[in-house]
């Protein structure tokens, strides 16, 4: 069984803040697939994905990511990005021979993420 | 010495199809990894390609009359060899230049990640073989 947490907030401004930690598989992507689905159906089509402490994340995840904001994206519902700092290398390689930045915008902190999606809103 | 110790490397895990169990491969991939002496590095770019293999199998391939699969892993001389086998046939998914946003990219990231993929499929099964090389 992978070890994988999310913890979700939704802010005042209606920006919804989830934060996975652990390892997002096969197993468990639905549950990422499902918990960004909740948001958007809610209404919180503005979306930060924290990927600081996630230790893995295959194919499966990352076609989640990518197909979510991209549909977000083309459907105008709403802006979904993704904060990995540097430093979280094994996350980061994975992004960058995926192709992930292709598809959703990789932030290295929250702040950073945040002026995106200011600018964007 | 060096014989004997890739002599006790091999071993073969029956594993439940399940998503469930994929951390399982995850384990027996990195302790397989670590006894052979691969680096950190490259032993989570293994076990990333096997936890890839493994689940192409456990998505597309067909467990044997137990439900189960068969994962293997044994040292070549200077190269770890991972093999899963399932009972079913499965067609290759696409590259990652596919338009499909949300498939394709399992095989690519596989084949930067380690030295060798092979996909061979006869009448029975499909076996994915991958390598990598110690350094």
């Amino acid at each position: 069984m992978s070890s994988f947490y999310i913890t979700e907030d939704v802010q005042a401004d209606g920006l919804a803040v989830l934060a996975v930690s652990g390892e997002i598989d096969f197993e468990v992507s639905p549950r990422l697939r499902a918990s960004i689905d909740r948001h958007v159906k809610a209404g919180h089509g503005r979306l930060m994905l924290d990927l600081s402490e996630a230790s893995f994340i295959d194919s499966t995840a990352i076609g989640v990511i990518a197909g979510c904001a991209t549909s977000l994206r083309r459907s105008g519902e709403g802006l979904m990005v993704i904060v990995c700092p540097v430093e979280n290398r094994k996350i980061m390689r994975i992004f960058e021979i995926a192709g992930l930045e292709r598809a959703v915008d990789v932030h290295p902190s929250r702040e950073d993420a945040l002026a995106d999606l200011a600018a964007a809103a | 010495m060096t014989a004997q110790a890739e002599l006790s490397l091999a071993s073969e895990l029956r594993l439940r199809a399940t998503a469930y169990d994929l951390a399982g491969a995850r384990d027996y991939a990195a302790a397989a990894a670590a006894a052979f002496g691969l680096s950190p590095d490259d032993g989570y770019d293994f076990v990333y390609a096997v936890n890839e293999a493994v689940t192409n199998a456990i998505r597309h391939g067909s467990p044997d009359e137990h439900g189960q699969i068969v994962l293997s892993v044994g040292a070549v001389g200077e190269r770890l060899v991972f093999s899963v086998r399932d009972y079913g046939t499965f067609a290759m998914p696409a590259s990652a230049s596919a338009s499909d946003l949300e498939g394709g990219r399992g095989f690519a990231l596989m084949e930067q990640l380690v030295d060798d993929v092979q996909v061979q499929a006869d009448g029975d099964g499909t076996t994915v073989t991958l390598s990598k090389a110690r350094m």
